[in-house]
Formats: C-alpha cells, sequence, structure tokens
C-alpha cells in the first residue's frame, strides 16, 4: 500500500534554555492509504502536540514530516492555507463550527474556498450530509443543533473535499456515548467504504478500539503499538486497556 | 460565500456588541452636529466674535478623534482577540490570511457605515438643537429646518474613515503576524494575576498618595495669590498629578488584596473573597488603562469645572457691570447731543446724567485687604456718589430709596467684597472724609455698574450736605493732574498723577436689547463730537492716538454679544469634550466587562452550582460592576475637588464661594449621569450573559 504519511524523528520542546518540556521526544512512524490510526496516552503525553505538528498548527523543533514526499516541515508562510485546504480534514473535540453559517453552509464553505463549481457544491453538499444522515437539520444553525449533530456536521465538512488525511482531535470528547458510538460508526465506515485515511488522538479506550492501529505515547515517546487484525472489537478494547494498564494511567475510571 | 459569511458576522457584531455600536454612532453623530455648527453661516453670522468659535470646534474636533482613534482601536483589538477561535478555525480550513482580513476589514466597514449613516441622521437632528439653543442665547428666531452641510458631511467623513482605515490597518498586521496556534488555543492560557512583590506595590501606593497630595498643595499655593505668576510650579504640579495617578493604579490591587485578603475575618465575611480576586486580577492586567481612564476624567472634572467658572465670571462681570443698557463717562459735562442720538437710534426707558467725585482715598484700602481685590483697589483715590445721584440709579433699577443722616456715609460695593468690608467696618465704623467725622452705616451690595464705571469695585455714598466740600476737594485733584501733566517736561521725574474716573456719568436702560452695530456707531459718534471739542477748546485740529480718551461708551447689547459668544464657546466645547471623554471611557469599561463575561459566565455558574441563589449572584454582579466603574473615578473626584477649590481662588474676584460649589455640583452631576447610564446598561446587558443560556 501507499504510504500517505511518513513522520521522521520528530521532536518538540517547550520552555527555555534552563527548563526544557519535551512534548515530543524523538518519534517516527508511517501511515499508509486507508489506514486508521489512532494515538492514546495520558494527559501529557504529548497526543496532541502531535497532531498539531502533523496538522501545521504548530511547528516542530527538529525531524521532518513528509506528506506523499512534500516535507510539511518546510512549507512557506503563504504557501500553508492552500496546503491546508487541498490536504488536511480537521475535526475537533469542540467541533469548531462557524455559527453564523447553517450546517449546509459550514460544510460547503470548504467547497467555496477550494472554488468548486457552484453547481457541484450543492449536489456534493447534499450526498455527504446524506451519508452521514444530517439532511434534515442543513438549514438549521449549530445552536440550534446536538452535540451529536455538530460533530456529524464537522465530519461532513472534514471529509467533503476529499482530503488525503483527516486529523481528529479527540472527536468523542463533547459528546454523549449514543452520539460518540454514533459518530464513530460513521468514521468507520468512512474508513471502510470511502478509503479515507484517519488520524484519530483520544483518550478513551472505547473510541480507540474503533481505529485499526493504535500508537501508545508516554513522555512524549512511542511506548507501543498494537493493531486490530481479526480481532473482534470486544477483544480488541480489553487489550487496549492491558496497554493502559501497563502505562499505569487512566485505567482507574474505565474499569 | 465569503461575503455572506461577512456579512453575517457583521451583524452579529452589532448585535452582540451593541455599546460599541452605539458609542460609534453618537460619537459619528457629535462630530458631525459639532462640525455642522462649525460650519454653519446661520451660527458665523450671529456675532463678529463666532469665528473663534469655529476655529475653536475645528481643532477641539482633532483631539476628540485622537480619542475616538484610541477607543476604535481598543474595541477591534478587543473583537479581534475574542474571536481569535473563530479565525483560528478560518485558517484550519484553509482560507487564506488574507482572505481573513479581507473579511474582517469588510465586516468592519459594514458596521462602520452603517453607524456612520444613522450618526448623520441623529447627527443632523443635534445640530437642530444645539442651533436652536444658540439661537435662543442670542435671541435671535430660528426656524428648525432639515438641512445639512456636504462640507461638515466630507469632514465627519474623513475623520471618521481615516480613524477606521488607520485602524484596520492595525488589525490587518495583527492578523498577519499571529499563529494559528495561538489563535486556537488563546482561552487556554491563564490571566497573569498573580500579584509580585507586594511590598514594593504597597511603597509605590504610599508613593502616589505623597504626589498626589504634594500636586494638590503646589497647585493651591500656587493660584492663593491671583497676582502671582502662574508658571513653573503648576507644570511640575500637572507631571506630579500624572504620575501619581498612575502609581496609584498600578499599586492599588495589592492594596486591595493587603487589605481585604489578608485579613480573614474580613476576606470571608459574604462575598468578599470572590469579588476581591475577580477584581484584583482585572485590575492587574489593566493598571495602565485604568490610569489613563482616571487621568481622563481628571481632566474632564478639572477642565469642566474650569470652564463654568469661566462662564460664572463673565456672567457675573455683566451683572455686576452692566446693569443699564448704555453708559457713557465723558471728561466734559454736556450730554445733550448723544441724549438726542440715542433718543433717535433706541427706544429709551430711562435717562440720567449725573456727576461722580473723586476724592483723596479715605483709607478703604486697608478694609479691602479682607476680600478678593486684596492690593487691587486705589488707595490713593475713592470715588463718591451723593446719596439723591445714589437713589436715582437705584430707582431705574427699581431698588428701594436709601436715606442717609448727615453725620452718615455708607459704601455700595461689588457682591464679592461686600462679606470682607462688613467685617472690617464692623470693628472700624468711624472715619474722616474731607475733613468731617462720620460713621459708615452699612455695605450695600446692589449692581450699579460698579466695574470701572461707579468707581472701582466700589463707591462712597455721601448726603447731599457733603457735596460742596467733596466737589472742592474733586476740583483740587483735577487741577493738580492737569498741572503735573501740562508742567512734566521730558526727563523729569512725575510727580504725583491720580487715577481719576471721568466726572461725568451717564446711564440709560432701552426698551429691546441694542446690537453690536449700535455701540460701533454711537461710539464713532461720540469719538467726533469729543474730538470737535476737544479741537474746539485747543483751537486747532488735534491728532489723537487712543480712540477715545475724552469719553468711554460702554453697551450691554455689545459686551454681551461678546461674552455670549465666549459663553457659547466655553459651554459647548467642555460639554463636547466632556462627553465623548466619558462615553469613551465608559465604553471601553463596559466592553471589557462584556466581552469578559464569557469567562465570569463559568466562575458565576460555579458559585450557583455550589448553591448560591439567583438574587445573590445578581447582587455579586451589580456589586462588581459597580466597583469596576467606580474604581477609575473615585480618585479623579476625590482630587478634582480640591484642586478646582484652588484654582478657583483666582476667580473669587468674580464668582462667589457658593456659585464655585454649584459648580462642582453641576459637572459631577452630569458626569455621573453619562457614566451612569452606561453602568446601567453594562449591569443589564451582563446579567442577561450570566443568567441567559446561550
Amino acid at each position: 500500500m501507499k504510504k500517505i504519511l511518513k513522520v521522521e524523528q520528530i521532536q518538540k520542546y517547550y520552555g527555555n534554555k534552563d527548563n526544557i518540556t519535551k512534548a515530543i521526544d524523538g518519534i517516527s512512524f508511517d501511515v499508509e492509504e486507508g489506514e486508521f490510526i489512532g494515538i492514546m496516552g495520558a494527559s501529557g503525553s504529548g497526543k496532541t502536540t502531535l497532531l498539531n505538528c502533523i496538522s501545521t498548527i504548530d511547528t516542530v523543533s527538529s525531524g521532518h514530516i513528509y506528506l506523499e514526499n512534500q516535507d510539511i516541515t518546510e512549507i512557506k508562510e503563504e504557501n500553508i492555507a492552500k496546503f491546508r485546504r487541498e490536504n488536511l480534514g480537521f475535526i475537533f473535540q469542540d467541533f469548531n463550527l462557524l455559527d453564523t453559517l447553517t450546517i449546509e453552509e459550514n460544510i460547503a464553505l470548504i467547497l467555496t474556498i477550494n472554488k468548486v463549481q457552484e453547481k457541484e457544491i450543492d449536489k456534493k453538499t447534499l450526498e455527504i450530509a446524506r451519508k452521514l444522515g444530517i439532511e434534515e437539520i442543513l438549514t438549521k444553525y449549530p445552536y440550534q443543533v446536538s452535540g451529536g449533530q455538530k460533530q456529524r456536521c464537522a465530519v461532513c465538512r472534514a471529509i467533503v473535499n476529499n482530503p488525503k488525511i483527516i486529523l481528529a482531535d479527540e472527536p468523542t470528547g463533547s459528546l454523549d456515548s449514543k452520539a460518540a458510538r454514533q459518530l464513530l460508526e460513521i468514521m468507520e465506515d468512512m474508513n471502510n467504504k470511502m478509503k479515507a485515511t484517519i488520524l484519530m488522538v483520544t483518550h478513551d479506550p472505547l473510541s480507540a478500539s474503533y481505529a485499526k492501529k493504535i500508537l501508545f505515547l508516554k513522555d512524549g515517546k512511542i511506548f507501543n503499538k498494537i493493531e486490530k487484525g481479526e480481532k473482534r472489537r470486544k477483544d480488541f478494547y480489553n487489550e487496549i486497556l492491558d496497554v493502559l494498564a501497563l502505562l499505569g494511567g487512566d485505567t482507574r475510571d474505565v474499569r | 460565500m465569503l461575503g455572506k459569511l461577512s456579512f453575517r458576522n457583521a451583524k452579529r457584531q452589532a448585535k452582540d456588541y451593541c455599546i460599541y455600536f452605539i458609542t460609534v454612532i453618537i460619537s459619528v453623530a457629535l462630530m458631525f452636529s459639532f462640525n455642522s455648527i462649525a460650519k454653519s453661516n446661520d451660527i458665523s453670522e450671529l456675532s463678529s466674535y463666532m469665528e473663534f468659535f469655529s476655529k475653536a470646534i475645528s481643532g477641539i474636533s482633532i483631539l476628540i478623534v485622537l480619542v475616538m482613534a484610541w477607543l476604535i482601536n481598543y474595541c477591534m483589538r478587543f473583537m479581534l482577540e475574542k474571536r481569535s477561535k473563530e479565525f483560528g478555525t478560518y485558517q484550519i480550513l484553509g482560507i487564506e490570511k488574507k482572505s481573513i482580513s479581507n473579511i474582517f476589514t469588510l465586516e468592519n466597514l459594514m458596521i462602520g457605515g452603517i453607524a456612520f449613516i444613522i450618526g448623520i441622521a441623529i447627527g443632523t437632528f443635534v445640530y437642530q438643537i444645539f442651533t436652536s439653543i444658540i439661537m435662543n442665547l442670542f435671541n435671535q428666531p430660528y426656524q428648525i429646518e432639515i438641512s445639512f452641510s456636504i462640507k461638515a458631511v466630507g469632514m465627519t467623513a474623513i475623520y471618521f474613515f481615516g480613524i477606521f482605515a488607520l485602524v484596520l490597518l492595525n488589525c490587518r498586521r495583527k492578523i498577519k503576524k499571529t499563529k494559528v496556534y495561538d489563535l486556537l488555543y488563546a482561552n487556554k492560557k491563564n490571566e497573569n494575576n498573580m500579584i509580585k512583590n507586594t511590598k514594593g506595590n504597597v511603597i509605590l501606593f504610599a508613593l502616589s498618595i505623597v504626589l498626589l497630595v504634594g500636586a494638590i498643595l503646589i497647585n493651591n499655593n500656587e493660584f492663593a495669590n491671583a497676582s502671582n505668576m502662574i508658571g513653573r510650579n503648576i507644570f511640575i504640579a500637572i507631571i506630579m498629578l500624572i504620575v501619581g495617578i498612575y502609581l496609584f493604579y498600578i499599586s492599588i490591587s495589592s492594596f486591595i488584596v493587603k487589605r481585604y485578603l489578608n485579613n480573614k475575618s474580613r476576606k470571608y465575611k459574604k462575598d468578599n473573597m470572590f469579588l476581591y480576586r475577580n477584581l484584583t486580577s482585572k485590575i492587574n492586567t489593566m493598571s495602565l488603562s485604568l490610569g489613563t481612564i482616571a487621568l481622563m476624567f481628571t481632566i474632564i472634572l478639572i477642565g469642566g469645572n474650569i470652564a463654568l467658572l469661566m462662564n460664572n465670571m463673565i456672567n457675573n462681570e455683566i451683572e455686576m457691570g452692566y446693569p443699564y443698557e448704555i453708559m457713557i463717562s465723558a471728561a466734559d459735562g454736556d450730554f445733550s447731543k448723544y441724549k438726542e442720538y440715542i433718543e433717535k437710534n433706541t427706544k429709551v426707558k430711562d435717562m440720567y446724567e449725573y456727576r461722580l467725585y473723586n476724592i483723596k482715598g479715605i483709607g478703604l484700602s486697608t478694609a479691602f485687604e479682607k476680600t478678593p481685590f486684596k492690593g487691587a483697589v486705589d488707595k490713593e483715590i475713592d470715588s463718591v456718589l451723593s446719596l439723591t445721584t445714589y437713589n436715582k440709579l437705584r430707582e431705574i433699577l427699581g431698588y428701594e430709596k436709601v436715606d442717609l443722616q448727615d453725620d452718615e456715609i455708607m459704601i455700595n460695593c461689588l457682591k464679592t467684597a461686600k462679606g470682607g468690608l462688613e467685617k472690617y467696618t464692623k470693628e472700624n465704623d468711624k472715619t474722616k472724609i474731607v475733613g468731617k467725622d462720620v460713621k459708615i452705616k452699612e455695605i450695600r451690595s446692589e449692581n450699579i455698574a460698579q466695574v470701572g464705571f461707579n468707581g472701582s469695585y466700589y463707591a462712597i455714598i455721601v448726603p447731599d450736605s457733603l457735596i460742596p466740600l467733596i466737589e472742592k476737594e474733586d476740583k483740587r485733584l483735577r487741577d493738580k493732574n492737569d498741572d503735573n501733566a501740562t508742567t512734566v517736561k521730558e526727563g523729569e521725574e512725575k510727580s504725583e498723577i491720580y487715577f481719576l474716573d471721568f466726572a461725568y456719568n451717564f446711564v440709560a436702560t432701552t426698551e429691546n436689547m441694542t446690537d453690536e452695530k449700535f455701540y460701533k456707531e454711537l461710539s464713532n459718534y461720540i469719538v467726533k463730537q469729543e474730538r470737535e471739542i476737544a479741537g474746539e477748546v485747543n483751537g486747532e485740529e488735534q491728532n489723537y492716538n487712543i480712540e477715545i480718551s475724552l469719553a468711554n461708551v460702554q453697551t450691554k447689547g455689545e459686551r454681551m454679544s461678546q461674552t455670549k459668544s465666549f459663553y457659547t464657546i466655553m459651554s459647548f466645547l467642555a460639554f463636547y469634550v466632556a462627553l465623548i471623554f466619558v462615553m469613551a471611557t465608559a465604553t471601553l469599561l463596559a466592553i471589557q466587562q462584556l466581552s469578559d463575561s464569557e469567562k465570569y459566565k463559568y466562575r458565576y455558574e460555579l458559585l450557583r452550582k455550589l448553591g448560591v441563589d439567583e438574587l445573590q449572584i445578581n447582587r455579586t454582579i451589580f456589586k462588581q460592576l459597580l466597583f469596576y466603574f467606580a474604581i477609575p473615578m473615585v480618585l479623579p473626584v476625590i482630587i478634582s475637588i480640591p484642586v478646582i477649590l484652588g484654582v478657583g481662588q483666582i476667580f473669587t474676584v468674580a464668582v462667589t464661594m457658593e456659585e464655585i460649589f454649584k459648580n462642582i455640583g453641576i459637572m459631577l452631576g452630569m458626569f455621573i449621569l453619562v457614566y451612569g447610564i452606561y453602568f446601567i446598561a453594562t449591569d443589564v446587558q451582563f446579567d442577561r450573559n450570566i443568567n441567559g443560556n446561550g
């Protein structure tokens, strides 16, 4: 399979000379097309920083990140917006929808930015909304719909432009368990049927169990890697819990 | 789509930042109405002195533009910060920074454009109101009509959009500079509210108090003596005041902390802890802007009061100096031609001509030591009126007749001198006048034109039986002056020359107030006549350098049009500047609190969850806002009162103490009224933000 993302020995330091915090301390891994990777770790383990570096929100202190052979750590400031809109899709914990636009417009916005033809925009928006089951609320504003619907709108926005990779930061963090399960099933579906490549940061083992492969971070380093393979989700979930127990955090509240 | 986005954002902004929007509208309205007044023909034709008024308005406008620029810049940057997450999202979605800047620019131009149009519309009405007030002051009829000057619209547009363009450029630069990371995670940053070095701050606090008290003392000392040249010391006092105010606001939070939070019993009383922590963290992060606001308030209060004092002084001067419509004094006693002229040109109610005598001073200057006129009265010469003359002068003005025994005299003086003189004459009521022993019966203070007409500040009233002696004394003085004037040769030291009043006075009251034109023509006529007389006396044409040296003409109408222009200038400018300053600062405070209400909402929500009921929460909100609004106001009020009383000392010649206190009351009242409206609006909106669900 084709390698989409290649992370090479990246490091991220915070602080000054006397007091350095290594948020990321030499991480390398590859992502292949169509993969669904979960990144887990306790708070402060560097998982969000890692995602921010990949999504060009934050910069690395050293090392390289390649997206289809393009080194994103060396993209010039003036080209970065173009890079983001053409290659990346984002899903945030707190949705980051624009509350002055309707659900429909929030999705369509990304297409207008990418200068898709006007006729296409309507068709694509409706199509993706139908897939994610939010076509009934398209004309509503974000504050008029539930959290789960908001997040599904955000997913539509992330995927409608067929980005090379979708980056999700705690996508279920603000949702109740039913909405969370719904969303995860959608993401799994996207991965299976539409061959979307997804990188998801989470600290919730249940969410992580929907991924095909999980990287565990501890103190800015990769601590462990597990793959789902042909396992049932229940088994994979238990396996995750075992690793977390080894990791020494976040397990008390799940068992 | 981006256009639609910015349009919707603009709509939301106008709603969310209602106070900002309204302030921009009011500012435009005021700017426009004052520019219209500056450019108005109706007003500039009122009096020849109004030209200065227009110039003063244009000058002040520059100051206002600066304040407006500061306010708009502050508000826009605040909004930029508030919306950082939204802009971060735009960037994440791949919208170029340039487009984001464009969205922001576009929506602000929409807001600004709408505010401008509404402002011009309101300003047109405000202009009509101001114009009719001014016209009314000048007793001119005025028909309200909707019209506006394109020039004024143009000027306002240039000012306003100039400010907007500069501020927007500044914001665009800021957008360009910030990183997306900072935008997305801005709200996760902690407010830096640790109070560092409490001890140092207490020293700063003490220092600021010392500076402020010092500044007030220097100021009051400097103004205590009217004859002092006001110079370098005042400059030092002003600098001390400015530094003192800033130091005060830099150090006050730790003072509050020390006083309230270190004392456990006080700290745990009611909601003190919550309130003071909210306040101190805020004050600490904005001590500089609080200092600036307080400084502006101090300027408003002191400046406004000085303007009111000047108005009082001028009004009192007219009241004291011009009770009669026409006043002429001349060296020569023949007024028949002038009477004829006056009767021909205006409707006369009453006319009276009389003698004003001068005698050698009887020592009243010591009595004036206790009045504001200390050192200002001539101790060589006193002015004297006969009782008959005095009663006639009173009768014209509608005062009752007074009486004197043959061994009594009385003094009529300006009202500001009465108290001091009475104090003196209570103990020294016996004196000698032209060799006779007399008793000073009483001190009166009716206004009979004693600002250099019927005596300078006072005149002695004597019974008619004394007049022959007085007349002899008067003639002696005048002859002596004439002798001295003619015998003094160049290089020779002048022997005593008395500053004598004109011997003959004439007063008239009229049905209607006379105007500037009447005054000019009358004085030209009199100058011509007096020249002829003087020319006849000396047998040849004389060349005069001084226009009116042989006579003095004053009319109330001319003086009024002169001083009313000044009155209008002072009160309008003071009002204009004060209003904009108060509005600007109150808006700043309101916007800051309202924008922070998101954060406060969380804090108050927590209080609610901990079991504090709605009523109590509203009370705490009220208290928080009250403190917040009061903090930058209390110090200026405390400082300005002694400073005004100090400055007021030089006005005591024409303004009484009661009037000074009344001024302070008026100024504070108006100030608190405008400020209070903002406070209440903020409280209502804040309550809604905290308690509402959204």
